[in-house]
């Protein structure tokens, strides 16, 4: 460190004086992200503050069901798991199609609390893991970003990601879901990467490719990753940033990092021979021609060097070139060239659609809409422009990192809604940037203008200012003097200065920045508006994890005039098939359900949210959009024997089958031709009133949704799709009701077993046995009638005038059963 | 001409890498022949994989990335020691093989796990 | 009305202790008959059938069909364990026996005999729809045949047919074969062919049709030629057995004493089959044949003897079951070469013939397939005239553990080598390179 040139007496006060201050401002950072990681773990306690502490949505009654297995039979017997109560009768491997990664840190976080002698459960350990880590997240921020930029900065982004909304969302109380841990994984591995480019060390270097492995066990996001970072080393080595801390950085991650990632069961071979890795591998083998080039230009005069570069482009194009159509040729002939169905449809949004409605279909994987950004990362959408440009000045390898990371995370957060939240932490990295910058500079044109204090040039003298400066003062929250200085900034708070200089005298820079720097007035007032932008982004995301995102969805709630009304449907149902069922029944519903009815009801499902077999889903699909003597078939060849259909029509519940229903008839339709969307649809409008096809109105999910509608209100008016239904009374002839829960909400049906007696053809005759209805006078099988359906067919009353012109016909009114 | 031209040049070229490869210090030459020998072994597996055919693709995997990695290594220790380079002036060698003995184990772990 | 009263309660006390070993599924066979009748006088007159019945143990309770006090069930338990109908003309029922009753009565399990004539009601045409018989609708028709009749002493009427198209199963007619023809006279019925659960005993000719005898013909008949069946049989999902026959005559004395003498054939038999038939058949009615139980299903891994809670595929295992067959009197082993069992998951994997030891003990072993996944052991026997054996086992099979695989594969010793060669070579350099100058 080069001291100024002052007194030397000034020197010995000054260093102890800037050591006493590092000191401090060392306790007072480690304070601060003590507290950070408090506020983000009980900014996240809505949830169970509000409702309860149980596990929300439905991927996380997997995993929590997952995690119990493996604390009552331990990772031996989890790993070999062959789960025989879903996906009927196909079984699934758990072992091998699941990322081990949450649960088994759930379940060393119990073990661990356990023989600590803490006896907590494992639903408390599943239902707080989330917050917890996004704690870790926000200290993996703060290092990540003081790598980048400096400890100021640092600590800007860890607040700004405690809070933000887009990870709220998937990380609450009670979402125990892969995310959880996945984005804690993420920004330590980038954190990692970023260290091992600024140091060079190998160490950090095997750090890196551990962390990244516990990315692999907990994310199908780790393609980012992997995708990320190799992109990253091209840019550098396209902008001329080549180093050998690069190559230290990268090398030995592809290699650990695809050893590593076939390690996991999930991954097996596909970390080899999917196109999602194979633009690490080709930035592998660049990097290394261009170590290669850089070596030889080492040891060669210019002259030799030219000589070798002639020559090799002459000969080596003609062998790259072959080996290249090679490899286009073998990637080419697999018809997705390579890439999973999920990857495809990031580069290409239309894809899905097109091809695999499952995919399509799943409301998270649908691009966002405008608002949602602002609902999501609120304030920080500003603030990431400025932090690109504050990227820039300077531009370093971090930097750059910090830049391609947020470009392409904004362009896959427009593609699919559920990657905003890799947006998340991009953009609180470059909003804490910008913002620390400017308060920098705020704080840096205030002391500079305050007397007393402006003595001090050496300490003032930390700064350097570049000659590229604009200094306007226009707007005051929108625009913001960039500083630029190649060490670390000044932190946040307004008193402590580290003193790093490098450049010139300090007279120049004074002078500098006595031209350069803001006035008072306008650096006060815009230092308040900053404060207040920050103010704004806490309100809103409070109100957003309080309001929006901690709903555990299984439960529901309504406000009306006499209080809260709580709709605990779901459960009451699942309760009852638990105990009213017997252990080895098997439970057909939509997919949705599969992964709640076998965590909480405990009974075989035949289709759940792993969507891995299409002609599995297809199947239950074509049976609930087929009559109902075709779907009592498949599903007696299923051995199925309770279906399980949601209903929102009696409480405007709007997530259920029947809106669903189309997507079932996409499915099945996908996979047996029988089934016809056109066929479900009214002029290409979808209705369930009476102008509804006859198709929807005999298929199965519209009966089992609608059976007995009509008698909660007399008219059968569905207050989602807001009309009455087409075909009000009707019965049942291969089903039974066994089970409709309080709301209407899940209804419970039984497959009728087969008939004992096959029937002749002869129609049914008047029947002289116990009838209850009016007007009964038996005559003596003078003639034989059509079809009576007993029953309330007011609408399709139709006369039979008898010979004796005995009884009047009844079109209206209560129905008469005629003779 | 142009053929003869480039041979010249080609020869010319091949001296001069060699006389400046000679320069280099010893326990660089000695790292080189590590990084060669290990480089030699994955092409045997490859080679040896092509004609039998990749049945234990894990095995086949994990003898060509023990091969592959321990290069990469040894390419970085090189780098971290020799002492032409500016960026690593200060890093002692020390810490260097440690890092690399460090980096060395976790691979060989993990290789042992995944070979079988 | 006194002595009536008084056979009824002593058949009800003799009846009680029979109670337990009554129709059940150890002993199948029926104990406890209602008969129906339009009137008394068929109880004479048909009294060489109902003493057959009675000789093998049967307790036959006659009943008019319109006595208000019969009923099938009192306070939610049978009284009965078979119904014979031999009340053709019958409107109604008394007592609490309606077709609903009749058809619970099946339903539970219970077999039925029906005989309807030329005069049936609609109320035993509409019993008959229900087991999946149809009989004419027009309700004066009748067989008439005029190639097969028999002779008899009204010339020309040939609605007295005699019938000997039975059908092949020793099961159902015993093993004795019947001479003669049985002799028929009444209404036809038919059968839809895609009905699984019917089947024809004695069809008519081909010449056969169903016309009103004393009409002239103005529309060509309905039912006609070997459509039309003469006594059918149905065998219900529950195993309930129905015997339906068009003609209350042919249980009658006079048609089982009487000589027959098909038109168009010079023998003259002296007996009419009509007696060994309706025997053999009633036989098969009320379970003394063709009744199969299965126990003891068995599976275990070979070498061990406890049935896993669940397979790994290519395990070789072993599958038994028992099979019975009971005699009337008692459980028979039950043999025969075409049992099979399926190893079954949306497809059958797996379909093996039972090998049997003769004493009623099939069984078989095989190796699990190579797929993974929730099989089912599946036994589905139907065999004609036999009780359908339908079992079901559910059991997981798992895929290879990790650690059940091959330890050390030969072509991948290369691979180990250049691993072990990787790890040599570091050590040997790390000296080299620590301790060079």
């Amino acid at each position: 460190m080069a001291a100024p040139e002052a007194s030397s007496a000034a020197v010995p006060t000054l260093m102890t004086n800037n050591t006493l201050r590092n000191a401090f401002g060392g306790v007072l950072s480690f304070f601060i992200l003590l507290l950070i990681g408090v506020l983000a773990f009980s900014i996240r306690l809505f949830s169970v503050i509000k409702y309860e502490s149980v596990i929300h949505e439905f991927d996380p009654y997997f995993n929590y069901r997952v995690t119990q297995f493996l604390t009552k039979n331990g990772i031996y017997e989890f790993w070999n798991w062959f789960d025989d109560r879903t996906w009927y009768p196909l079984g699934r491997v758990i072992g091998g199609t699941v990322y081990p990664g949450l649960t088994l840190t759930a379940g060393t976080i119990w073990w661990l609390l356990n023989s600590l002698n803490i006896p907590l459960s494992v639903e408390t350990v599943c239902v707080f893991t989330a917050p917890i880590f996004s704690a870790f997240a926000s200290w993996a921020t703060y290092l990540l970003t003081k790598e980048v930029k400096g400890a100021g900065a640092g600590l800007t982004a860890a607040v700004l990601l405690a809070m933000v909304p887009s990870y709220i969302s998937r990380s609450v109380a009670g979402s125990y879901d892969n995310e959880a841990v996945a984005i804690f994984a993420l920004i330590f591995t980038f954190y990692l990467y970023i260290k091992t480019l600024n140091t060079g060390s190998l160490f950090y270097a095997t750090l890196n490719s551990i962390a990244y492995f516990y990315m692999v066990c907990s994310w199908g996001g780790y393609t980012f990753i992997i995708n990320l970072i190799p992109m990253h080393v091209l840019l550098c080595i396209v902008t001329g940033r080549y180093s050998s801390r690069l190559y230290i950085a990268y090398a030995p991650l592809v290699v650990l990092g695809t050893l590593l990632a076939a390690l996991v069961p999930v991954v097996g071979f596909n970390a080899v021979m999917t196109s999602e890795h194979f633009a690490s591998f080709l930035v592998f083998i660049i990097i290394h021609v261009v170590a290669l080039v850089y070596y030889i230009k080492g040891i060669l005069s210019p002259k030799m060097f030219k000589v070798a570069v002639t020559l090799v482009i002459s000969a080596g194009l003609a062998v790259c070139c072959a080996v290249i159509a090679v490899l286009i040729a073998l990637v080419a002939s697999s018809p997705t060239k390579g890439w999973s169905g999920r990857s495809l449809s990031l580069l290409d949004p239309t894809y899905a659609s097109k091809y695999i409605p499952i995919i399509a279909s799943v409301s998270e994987h649908q691009p966002p809409t405008w608002p949602s950004y602002f609902m999501d990362i609120n304030v920080l959408a500003f603030l990431v422009p400025a932090g690109i440009i504050a990227c820039f000045l300077p531009l370093s390898d971090a930097s750059s990192f910090v830049v391609l990371y947020i470009a392409t995370s904004v362009y896959f957060s427009g593609v699919m809604v559920r990657l905003m939240l890799v947006l998340a932490p991009a953009a609180c990295i470059t909003s804490g940037i910008a913002l620390s910058q400017a308060f920098d500079v705020f704080t840096r044109s205030i002391k500079f203008q305050l007397p007393g204090l402006s003595s001090n040039t050496e300490v003032d003298a930390g700064e350097t200012s570049s000659a590229t400066k604009e200094a306007q003062n226009d707007a005051v929250k929108t625009e913001k003097a960039e500083e630029t200085s190649k060490d670390r900034p000044s932190r946040k708070s307004k008193k402590k200065e580290r003193e790093h200089v490098e450049k010139p005298s300090t007279k120049t820079k004074a002078e500098k920045k006595r031209l350069l720097a803001l006035p008072l007035e306008a650096s006060v007032i815009s230092l308040l508006l900053l404060v207040f932008l920050g103010a704004f982004y806490v309100v809103h995301c409070v109100w957003a994890a309080a309001e929006a995102y901690s709903a555990p969805s299984i439960v529901l709630t309504s406000h009306s005039h006499d209080g809260l009304h709580v709709f605990d449907d779901f459960r009451e149902a699942y309760a009852w098939l638990r105990h009213n069922t017997d252990v080895d029944d098997k439970v057909a519903s939509w997919w949705d359900y599969g992964y709640q009815t076998t965590a909480m009801a405990n009974r075989t499902v035949i289709v759940d949210n792993n969507t891995w077999n299409n002609t599995h889903i297809a199947t239950v699909g074509t049976a609930m959009s087929s009559p109902e003597k075709a779907a009592w078939e498949i599903f007696h060849s299923l051995d199925v024997k309770y279906i399980l259909v949601v209903f929102g029509g009696l409480v405007g519940y709007p997530s259920d089958d029947i809106n669903k229903f189309l997507w079932m008839v996409r499915i099945g339709g996908g996979v047996f031709p029988h089934i016809k969307e056109p066929d479900y649809l009214r002029d290409g409008q979808y209705r369930i009133d009476s102008q509804a096809t006859p198709t929807m109105l005999n298929c199965l999910m519209y009966k089992l949704s609608y059976y007995r509608f009509v008698e909660t209100d007399g008219k059968g008016f569905d207050r989602v799709r807001r009309t009455e239904i087409g075909k009000k009374y009707f019965k049942l002839t291969h089903f039974e009701e066994v089970f409709t829960t309080h709301h209407w909400m899940v209804r419970i049906y039984k497959l009728k077993p087969q008939k004992n007696r096959i029937r002749g053809k002869t129609k049914k005759s008047k029947s002289k046995t116990s009838s209850t209805s009016s007007s009964k006078r038996s005559e003596r099988g003078l003639f034989r009638h059509g079809n009576v359906f007993g029953g309330k067919e007011a609408q399709n009353q139709f006369c039979i005038s008898s010979i004796l012109g005995l009884v009047p016909c009844a079109t209206t009114g209560p129905p008469k059963r005629q003779i | 001409m142009g053929r003869s031209s480039s041979t010249k040049d080609a020869q010319a070229l091949f001296h001069s890498l060699r006389s400046a490869y000679a320069a280099t210090p010893v326990n660089l030459k000695i790292i080189d022949l590590y990084v060669g020998f290990a480089v030699f072994t994955a092409l045997i597996q490859v080679v040896y994989m092509a004609i039998v055919g990749s049945f234990p693709f894990n095995s086949f995997l994990s003898g060509v990335l023990s091969c592959v990695g321990t290069a990469v290594l040894a390419v970085c220790l090189r780098i971290q020691v020799n002492k032409e380079n500016k960026e690593f002036k200060d890093l002692p060698p020390e810490r260097a093989f440690a890092d690399f003995v460090l980096c060395n184990l976790v691979l060989h772990l993990v290789i042992m796990n995944f070979l079988g | 009305m006194g002595k009536l009263w008084v056979i009824f309660v002593a058949s009800i006390s003799i009846i009680l202790p029979f109670l337990c070993n009554s129709f059940s599924p150890e002993t199948p066979t029926d104990r406890r008959v209602l008969v129906l009748l339009d009137d008394f006088a068929i109880k004479s007159s048909h009294s060489l059938y109902f003493n057959s019945l009675k000789s093998r143990g049967f307790d036959l309770d006659f009943k008019l069909a319109d006595d208000p006090k019969i009923a099938l069930q009192r306070y939610g338990q049978y009284l009965y364990d078979a119904l014979i109908l031999f009340c053709p003309s019958i409107e109604r029922f008394g007592g609490s026996i309606d077709l609903a009753a009749i058809i619970n009565f099946v339903d539970s399990g219970h077999d039925l005999i029906i005989a309807a004539d030329a005069n049936a009601s609609d109320l035993i045409r509409e019993v008959a729809t229900e087991c999946g018989v149809e009989f004419d609708e027009d309700p004066s028709a009748m067989v008439i045949d005029h190639t097969s009749y028999a002779v008899s002493a009204t010339e020309g009427d040939h609605t007295l047919i005699a019938g000997d198209d039975f059908i092949k199963s020793d099961v159902i007619l015993g093993s004795k074969k019947i001479d003669a023809p049985v002799l028929f006279q009444g209404i036809g019925h038919s059968l839809n062919p895609s009905n699984s659960l019917v089947l024809k005993v004695l069809s008519a000719s081909p010449a056969a049709y169903s016309a009103n005898p004393k009409s002239k013909l103005s529309t060509p008949p309905s039912l006609t030629g070997s459509a039309i069946s003469f006594v059918s049989i149905v065998q219900a999902r529950n195993n309930a057995r129905i015997l339906i026959t068009g003609s209350l005559s042919m249980f009658s004395n006079g048609f089982f004493r009487s000589h027959v003498q098909k038109a168009g054939s010079p023998t003259k038999h002296e007996k009419s089959g009509n007696e060994q038939f309706l025997t053999e058949l009633s036989k098969w009615a009320f379970h003394e044949r063709g009744h199969l139980k299965a126990v003891n299903v068995k599976h275990h891994k070979v070498g061990e003897t406890d049935e896993p809670a669940l397979y790994r595929i290519n395990d070789d295992l072993e599958y038994s079951v028992e099979i019975y067959e009971w005699s009337g009197t008692s459980w028979e082993p039950y043999v025969a070469d075409d049992v099979q069992v399926q190893f079954y998951m949306m497809s059958p994997y797996v379909l093996k013939t039972l090998l049997n030891n003769k004493k009623g003990l099939y069984s078989i072993s095989f190796k699990v397939p190579d797929v993974y996944g929730v099989f089912q052991f599946k036994v589905e026997y139907q065999k004609l005239g036999y009780t359908s054996l339908s079992l079901s086992k559910q059991i997981p099979v798992r895929p290879y553990r990790h650690n059940e695989y091959e330890r050390f594969i030969p072509t991948a010793y290369p691979y180990y080598g250049a691993a072990f060669s990787m790890m040599a070579g570091f050590f040997i350099f790390s000296f080299v390179h620590l301790y060079s100058k």
